[in-house]
C-alpha cells in the first residue's frame, strides 16, 4: 500500500492543468463519438492510442479514460432520442428512454441517463479506489465452474426480458447463441458455420451485429413510415418545464434502482469478459422485477433508464480492478488501456501499486475528475445533441446510416462487416414484425462464447462426475440460483400487472 | 395475429430440422473426442428451435404484427443500402455516399433544396474530413 504522501501527490497530478485539459478533451470526444451511432468509444480509443505516445503517461491514460467515460454517457443520447443506441450497452437505455422521448420528454430522459450514468460511474470508481485489491483476488478465484454458474444465472435473468411468449424468447436466445457459434469452436478449434468465409473465423463481429440489429433495423422501420420531413423528435419549447428536467425528488426516487444497477455493474465489471451490455440488461431486468409497476417498464419509466445507465457506466471503473491489480483486461476498452500502459513503459500487475503508486492514484483522481467533467459537458452537450436531432428525419437518419456504414467498416474490417450489418438488420426487422425479441438475441450472442468456453472447461474439470460440483460450492450455488431465478421471474410475469388489472 | 405466429412457428420448426439434418453435418466437423464436441451445442440449439417452433404453432401468443409493417418501403430502403454497398465495393465510399444520401433523402420524402444539399454534399464531406483527414483512416472502398 503506497504512503499517504504518494497518494496525495498522485491525486494532485490529476488536477494539473495539462491532465485536466486532456481528460476534458477525452470526455468531449467520447461524448461526441458515443452520440454518433456506429463509432463508439472503443474505436475512438483504438484510434487515439497512437496520439498519446508523446504525452505524459497520466495525461495520455487520462485522455483515454475520458474518451471511454464520455462514450458511455454519449451512447445514451441517440438511444433516447432516436432509439438507435450509439453503443451496444445503451440498448437497454433505449427501452424506456425512447418511449419517454416520444411522450415529449426527451430532455428529461437524457438528463436522467446522464445523472444515473455519472452516479453509477462514481460509485464504481469509489469501489475501485477502496477495495480494488480484495475484489480482484475474489474475481481471480472464480474458475470455469463459477463463471458457468454466473452465465446460467445471467440467462435465467434474461428470461425476464422475454416478453409475452416464452417460446419466442427461447427461439430468439437460441438464434443468438447459434450466431455466437460461428467461427472456430473453443475446445477443438474446428470451423463452424463459416460457409467458406474466412473473415468469420474469429466469429461474427459484435459491432456489425449490434449496430445492424439495433440501429439499422430501426432506421429502416422509421424511414419506411413516410415521415421524412418531420423532425426526428419533437422538442416542445413550451409545455411543462418539469418535462425538461429531472427534479431532485425524481432523482432521489431512483436511488435504490441506481444503487442496484451500480452494484450489478461493479460486480460484473470486476469479472473479466462479461461487460457493460450484460450489466445494463441484468440491471434493467432486476429493476423491472423489483418494481411495484413492472408494466410501466418499456413505456418511459425513469427507473428503467436509471437501472440501465447506472449499471453500464459502473462497469468501467470495476473493469480497472483486475487490470490494475492483476494485469488482466476485463473488456476491450480495458485491453486498450492496458496497451496504453505498456506503451508508456508501465507494466500492470500485482506490483503496480508499489512501483507506480503515484501514477495509479493520479489515474484514480483523473477518473473522478472525468466523472465531474462528464456531468458538466453532458449538461451542455445534451442541449447541443437535442438541437442536432431537431433536424428532419430524412437528414438525421441519412447521417446515421452513413455513419453506421463507416463505423462498422472501421470496427469490423471493411465491406464484409457492412454486409453482415445489413443482413442482420433485415433479420431484426423480420424478428420485430413477428414479435421475437432482438434484445434477447443480442444478449445471447454476446454471452455465447463465454458460456461455451466455461461449459467446456467445467466438463473437463468435473471429469464426467456431477458430484465433483460439490467441490465448487460458490459455482454450485450460482447454478442452483439460476433455475430458482427463472421460476421466480416466470411466476412474477404470470402475475397480472397493475395496468393489466385496470 | 395468431395465424402469423403459426407460420413463424412452422418456419422455426423447419429451420431447426434443416439445421440438425443438413446444415450442421455440412458446416460443422465431426470430432470423436473431448467433453464438448463442436456439434453438441449447435445440435441442442437446433432441437430447442424446432421444439419451440412446434410450441408456437400449437400455442400462438398472438403478439406478431406483420400486417401493419411497411414491408414494401422497408424492402426498398434495404435494397437501396445493399445496392449502395455493392457500388461502394466497386467505386468507393467517396463517390457513392453523395448519391446514396440523396436517394435516401428523396425516397423518404425530403424535397427542400437546402436539406438535400446538406445531406448529399455536407454529410459525405464531413464524414470524409473526420475519417480521412482528422483520424487518418481509410473510408470503405474497393480492396
Amino acid at each position: 500500500m503506497p504512503e499517504l504522501d504518494i497518494i496525495l501527490a498522485g491525486l494532485g497530478d490529476a488536477f494539473s492543468p495539462v491532465t485536466l485539459l486532456f481528460v476534458l478533451a477525452g470526455v468531449v470526444l467520447g461524448q461526441f463519438v458515443g452520440a454518433v451511432p456506429g463509432i463508439g468509444p472503443v474505436m475512438a480509443m483504438a484510434i487515439a492510442i497512437p496520439f498519446t505516445f508523446g504525452l505524459d503517461p497520466l495525461a495520455g491514460i487520462g485522455f483515454l479514460v475520458g474518451v471511454n467515460k464520455g462514450g458511455l454517457v454519449g451512447g445514451a443520447i441517440p438511444a433516447v432520442l432516436l432509439n438507435t443506441p450509439g453503443t451496444p450497452d445503451a440498448a437497454a437505455t433505449a427501452m424506456d428512454g425512447y418511449p419517454l422521448a416520444q411522450q415529449g420528454k426527451p430532455l428529461k430522459a437524457t438528463k436522467m441517463a446522464l445523472f444515473s450514468s455519472v452516479t453509477g460511474d462514481t460509485f464504481s470508481d469509489i469501489v475501485l479506489i477502496t477495495v480494488s485489491a480484495p475484489l480482484a483476488i475474489f474475481a481471480l478465484r472464480m474458475g470455469p465452474v463459477e463463471v458457468l454458474g454466473l452465465m446460467m444465472l445471467a440467462f435465467a435473468v434474461i428470461a425476464g426480458l422475454m416478453g409475452r411468449s416464452v417460446a419466442k424468447g427461447l427461439i430468439a436466445a437460441a438464434l443468438g447463441l447459434l450466431a455466437a457459434m460461428v467461427g472456430t469452436d473453443p475446445e477443438h478449434a474446428t470451423p463452424r458455420f463459416i460457409f467458406g468465409q474466412f473473415e468469420v473465423y474469429d466469429g461474427l463481429p459484435l459491432p456489425a451485429i449490434a449496430i445492424g440489429m439495433l440501429a439499422i433495423s430501426e432506421l429502416l422501420s422509421r424511414l419506411a413510415q413516410r415521415q421524412g420531413t418531420v423532425p426526428a423528435i419533437r422538442m416542445d419549447k413550451g409545455g411543462d418545464p418539469a418535462d425538461r428536467r429531472v427534479s431532485w425528488a425524481e432523482y432521489w426516487g431512483c436511488r435504490f434502482t441506481m444503487l442496484r444497477g451500480a452494484v450489478i455493474g461493479t460486480i460484473l465489471g470486476a469479472l473479466p469478459g462479461i461487460g457493460s451490455t450484460a450489466a445494463a440488461f441484468m440491471s434493467y431486468a432486476s429493476a423491472r422485477q423489483a418494481s411495484d409497476d413492472p408494466g410501466s417498464f418499456g413505456k418511459g419509466n425513469l427507473h428503467g433508464i436509471a437501472a440501465a445507465e447506472s449499471a453500464n457506466s459502473s462497469v468501467m471503473g470495476a473493469n480497472m480492478i483486475p487490470l490494475l491489480t492483476l494485469g488482466i483486461p476485463g473488456s476491450v476498452s480495458a485491453a486498450l488501456i492496458i496497451s496504453a500502459f505498456m506503451i508508456h513503459g508501465v507494466q500492470p500487475g500485482p506490483f503496480l501499486f508499489e512501483q507506480q503508486g503515484r501514477l495509479i492514484y493520479g489515474l484514480f483522481g483523473a477518473m473522478i475528475l472525468a466523472n465531474l467533467l462528464n456531468l458538466i459537458v453532458g449538461q451542455l452537450g445534451l442541449r447541443l445533441w437535442t438541437l442536432v436531432v431537431s433536424a428532419p428525419q430524412s437528414f438525421v437518419f441519412t447521417a446515421a446510416l452513413l455513419m453506421c456504414f463507416v463505423g462498422v467498416s472501421l470496427a469490423s474490417g471493411g465491406l464484409f462487416g457492412i454486409g453482415l450489418m445489413l443482413g442482420f438488420a433485415v433479420l431484426a426487422f423480420v424478428m420485430t414484425a413477428f414479435g421475437f425479441s432482438v434484445v434477447v438475441f443480442i444478449i445471447a450472442f454476446f454471452l455465447g462464447p463465454r458460456l461455451e468456453i466455461s461449459l467446456s472447461q467445467t466438463l473437463a474439470l468435473l471429469n464426467g462426475n456431477p458430484l465433483a460440483l460439490l467441490n465448487y460450492p460458490f459455482g454450485l450455488l450460482l447454478m442452483l440460483a439460476a433455475p430458482v431465478a427463472a421460476v421466480a421471474l416466470a411466476r412474477k410475469r404470470s402475475v397480472p400487472t397493475r395496468e393489466e388489472v385496470t | 395475429m395468431r395465424e402469423a405466429d403459426r407460420w413463424s412457428g412452422l418456419v422455426c420448426l423447419l429451420f431447426g430440422v434443416a439445421l440438425y439434418v443438413a446444415i450442421i453435418p455440412w458446416q460443422v466437423e465431426t470430432v470423436s473426442y473431448g467433453w464438448l464436441r463442436p456439434r453438441t451445442l449447435p445440435r441442442a440449439l437446433a432441437v430447442i428451435i424446432a421444439l419451440c417452433g412446434l410450441w408456437l404453432m400449437l400455442v400462438p401468443s398472438g403478439d406478431a404484427r406483420p400486417v401493419g409493417t411497411p414491408w414494401l418501403r422497408a424492402g426498398l430502403f434495404a435494397g437501396l443500402l445493399i445496392a449502395g454497398l455493392w457500388l461502394i465495393s466497386r467505386l468507393g465510399f467517396v463517390w457513392v455516399a453523395p448519391v446514396l444520401a440523396l436517394a435516401i433523402m428523396v425516397l423518404s420524402g425530403e424535397r427542400r433544396p437546402l436539406w438535400l444539399v446538406l445531406g448529399a454534399a455536407g454529410l459525405p464531406l464531413a464524414i470524409w474530413w473526420t475519417v480521412t483527414v482528422l483520424l487518418e483512416r481509410t473510408l470503405p472502398g474497393p480492396s
